[in-house]
């Protein structure tokens, strides 16, 4: 059974392991009949706030409860209790399909709901609602030295190249400790059979593994690192914002492109509340205001600029790979699977032997 | 007319019942068909996605393993995003990798390969297809077995399901409104011969008695023929009762104008003798027609359908003693020998007794008419009959039908109305018995005789 294994992987996800962080806004007794609506999410109070505050100011008759969880409390939390969120958001992709398709998620019935994208919702369960680039952020040492690195290809040659002088200077996810890093490493072994020509010669530049992009960050930032492999995007923006020597990359062969996923949950205290909550989440409004106060990257189809799926789209063109919301996850969440792939991945990774490139 | 009770809705329930049994037939074996092609058409999905696993499964570290493709799980999702369930079971059952510890399934192996079961199962709540695929490893030595157990939702299905019905329930349709269209129209047609005849009726002049004369179907051809018979009868029946009315008229006039004359004539006489003459003469023309006219009445009412009165159960010899002591007198004082012979037993019937006293009285006072000098009336108990038989003149043979027909004298010029045989012989008609007239025993005179049917008690 995978449960035992999957609580290891989401505990390995979590990008910081924080105390449980909560927000509350009361109802206005004057706007109507006050309604409870309880959030539990996977997404940090400083990218959740704007929402919900824009939201509470669309609907002030509800009481409004977010908790946020790191991904595996959320997970844990929804299958001890499955009746007290109202919506359940969360970057955990392949756990949240998972609970999808065992029938956990309550299909939403709106206008909004029909008119968003086909490749983003899965039944009208569950909604992707952000759109966050695998990127990869390179110190501006690196440049001056080796010249830019644009894309996977460029990233392979450089490794190739001067295995010995980046020894110890490229960080990245640890696929067995990190949930995220090993749904990218799936990812993109499904892309391409190269990326293990890419593991094993990040293998040799003795890459430093690490569990979660804050480390990344942070080691970067401190300059122990010139480059950071498969950092997660929306967190990558802030930081590098004020940062001159950092500058994030979004490869230009392939980007995998995460998103983050919200349902109802059938058994849903106030499911009314939720759905109007989903509805905001991918309403214009909603949408304009993560494009413009979050980093997590709006994909209303109809918004564009700053922020916004269709901004990176034109940067990177097609070569943005969001990860497919179809049981193709499912995979990810197989106990055999992980062992099989963390095993290749470790040869590759170990392997000694210069590769015939 | 009442509703619901119209040979057109007869019909058309009749047909159209039957019809609409069989196109619900139809659409459910339309949708039985369109299921099952849907599941063939998707049940590929499942052999080739259980195929795509169990092609990956491996012995390793003396255990199956397996590498699952990604892919193979995405293959089982179409446009319908299905849910997705899948296991993989080594040989004792027991689970080893998978989303959903889907349930086996009983059925035996395949002869030969893979062994590949499909069927619908419930998995907490959800309908699900379910394809098991039953394998075992290629490895140089091991054959392990191991078994793929596949599963997802039926939307997919259904979608397929309902397009295939939707074309079908078309055609289905179409057919049954193009059926109903004919059978309403082949109904109407078959029935129109049916209003020409009704509307052939109702244009007619209400006095004219004319055949009908229309072309028919055979059917109703039968019909026409049986109301053309009954015209033809009332046809002849009006002829009978305008004759009769014409000959009661003639009848009844002759007499009354010789009255007329009579007294014109004494009139114009003074003397009081000639006046009585004349009155005694007169008093025995209005006895007689006052006799007619009773006649008259007696066959009109006889022969009034109309009425019909409850025959009761009488003696036939109490009848005949009555009317022998009836008119005993007034044969006894023509010098007339009327006597009876009685059956030893009462003699049961079924009749009415006023009309057999008349028949009888009708037939002495013949018999006393036509020279008759011995009268007897005669009952006998099987057959049950009444018998008069007289010494008179008799009735050749050849006549004897015509006298039962009203005004007919058995011979010109005598004193009776002509009357009196045709009442008996509607009194015998009206009691169902029969009525014979003979010879009498030595060669001379007649016999009447009313023999009644054996059925009456």
């Amino acid at each position: 059974m995978i449960r035992p294994l999957s609580w290891l992987l989401l505990g390995l996800w979590s990008l910081a392991a924080t105390a449980e962080e909560t927000l509350h806004y009361p109802a206005d007794p004057e706007a109507g009949t006050p309604q409870q609506l309880v959030i539990h999410a996977a997404l940090d109070l400083p990218q959740a706030r704007p929402l919900l505050e824009a939201f509470h100011r669309r609907h002030p008759r509800l009481e409004l409860s977010y908790r946020n969880l790191t991904t595996l409390e959320l997970h844990q939390r929804f299958l001890d209790a499955p009746d007290d969120a109202d919506v359940v958001l969360s970057s955990a992709m392949p756990w949240q399909y998972h609970l999808a398709n065992d029938g956990h998620a309550l299909p939403l019935e709106s206008d909004a709901a029909r008119r968003w994208p086909a490749w983003a919702q899965w039944r009208g369960e569950l909604f992707a609602f952000t759109f966050e680039p695998i990127v990869m952020v390179v110190h501006r040492e690196l440049i001056e030295r080796f010249g830019e690195v644009r894309s996977h290809g460029d990233l392979l040659a450089l490794l190739d190249d001067h295995a010995e002088a980046l020894a110890g200077r490229i960080v990245t996810y640890d696929p067995v400790r990190s949930g995220a890093g090993y749904t990218y490493a799936i990812e993109e072994s499904r892309l391409s059979p190269r990326y293990w020509d890419l593991v094993s010669a990040l293998g040799r530049a003795r890459t430093v593994l690490v569990d979660t992009t804050g480390e990344m960050l942070e080691g970067l930032e401190q300059g122990r690192y010139l480059l950071g492999y498969n950092l997660l995007g929306s967190y990558v923006r802030d930081a590098v914002a004020d940062k001159s020597d950092l500058i994030m990359v979004v490869p230009d062969d392939y980007a995998l492109v995460t998103q983050r996923l919200a349902f109802i949950p059938r058994q849903a205290p106030h499911p009314e509340a939720g759905a109007l909550f989903m509805e905001f989440l991918l309403s214009e409004e909603g949408q304009r205001v993560i494009a413009e106060q979050t980093h997590l990257g709006a994909m209303h189809p109809t918004l564009s600029g700053p922020g916004t799926a269709d901004a990176l789209r034109e940067e990177v063109g097609d070569a943005l790979r969001p990860i497919a919301i179809g049981p193709g996850l499912l995979a990810t969440l197989d106990r055999l699977k992980r062992e099989a792939l963390l095993a290749r991945w470790r040869r590759e990774f170990q392997r000694e032997v210069p590769s015939q490139r | 007319m009442k509703r619901g009770d119209s040979l057109y809705r007869r019909l058309l329930a009749w047909l159209l019942i039957p019809l609409l049994a069989l196109g619900g037939l139809m659409v459910l074996q339309a949708w039985v068909d369109a299921r099952r092609t849907a599941d063939r058409a998707f049940d590929r999905l499942l052999e080739a996605a259980s195929l795509a696993i169990a092609e990956q499964v491996q012995w390793q570290d003396d255990r199956l393993w397996l590498d699952l493709p990604p892919a193979a799980l995405d293959m089982l999702a179409t446009d319908a995003d299905e849910r997705v369930f899948y296991s993989l079971v080594d040989r004792e059952g027991r689970f080893i990798t998978g989303n959903a510890e889907l349930p086996g399934d009983e059925r035996a192996d395949a002869e030969a390969g893979d062994t590949l079961l499909f069927r619908d199962v419930d998995w907490h709540g959800m309908t699900l297809r379910q394809g098991v695929r039953r394998s075992r490893l290629e490895d140089w030595r091991l054959r392990e077995r191991f078994e793929v157990r596949v599963a997802h939702s039926r939307e997919g299905r259904d979608t397929l399901t309902y397009e295939l019905l939707r074309a079908n329930l078309a055609y289905i349709l179409a057919m049954a409104l193009v059926a109903i269209a004919v059978l309403v129209v082949a109904i109407r047609s078959a029935l129109a011969p049916l209003t020409r005849l009704r509307r052939a009726i109702r244009a007619r002049d209400p006095r004219t008695l004319a055949p009908l004369d229309l072309p028919l179907p055979r059917e109703l051809a039968e019909l026409r023929e049986t109301l053309n018979e009954l015209l033809a009868r009332m046809r002849r029946v009006r002829a009978n009762q305008e004759r009769f009315i014409g000959d009661a008229s003639h009848q009844l006039r002759t007499p009354l104008a010789g009255l007329s004359a009579r007294a014109e004539l004494a009139l114009r006489q003074d003397d009081p003798a000639r006046w009585r003459d004349a009155l005694s003469a007169m008093q025995a023309t209005s006895a007689r027609t006052a006799r007619l006219a009773m006649q008259l009445l007696s066959l009109t009412r006889l022969d009034n359908p109309e009425y019909r009165p409850e025959p009761a159960p009488l003696d036939l010899n109490d009848i005949a003693r009555q009317a022998v002591r009836d008119h005993w007198a007034s044969c006894h004082r023509r010098g007339i020998d009327l006597g009876v012979e009685c059956a030893p037993h009462p003699v049961r019937a079924q009749g009415i007794d006023w009309q057999l006293q008349e028949a009888l009285s009708n037939l002495i006072d013949n018999a006393c008419r036509y020279g008759g000098r011995h009268i007897t009336l005669r009952t006998q108990a099987r057959p049950p009959l009444l018998e008069v038989e007289d010494d008179g003149p008799g009735i050749p043979e050849s006549r004897r039908l015509l006298v039962l027909r009203p005004f007919h004298r058995g011979e010109e010029g005598g004193e009776g109305s002509g009357l009196g045989l045709a009442i008996v012989d509607s009194i015998a008609r009206a009691h169902g018995a029969r009525l014979e007239l003979s010879q009498g025993a030595n060669g001379h005179g007649l016999v009447v005789r009313l023999r009644f049917s054996e059925e009456n008690p």
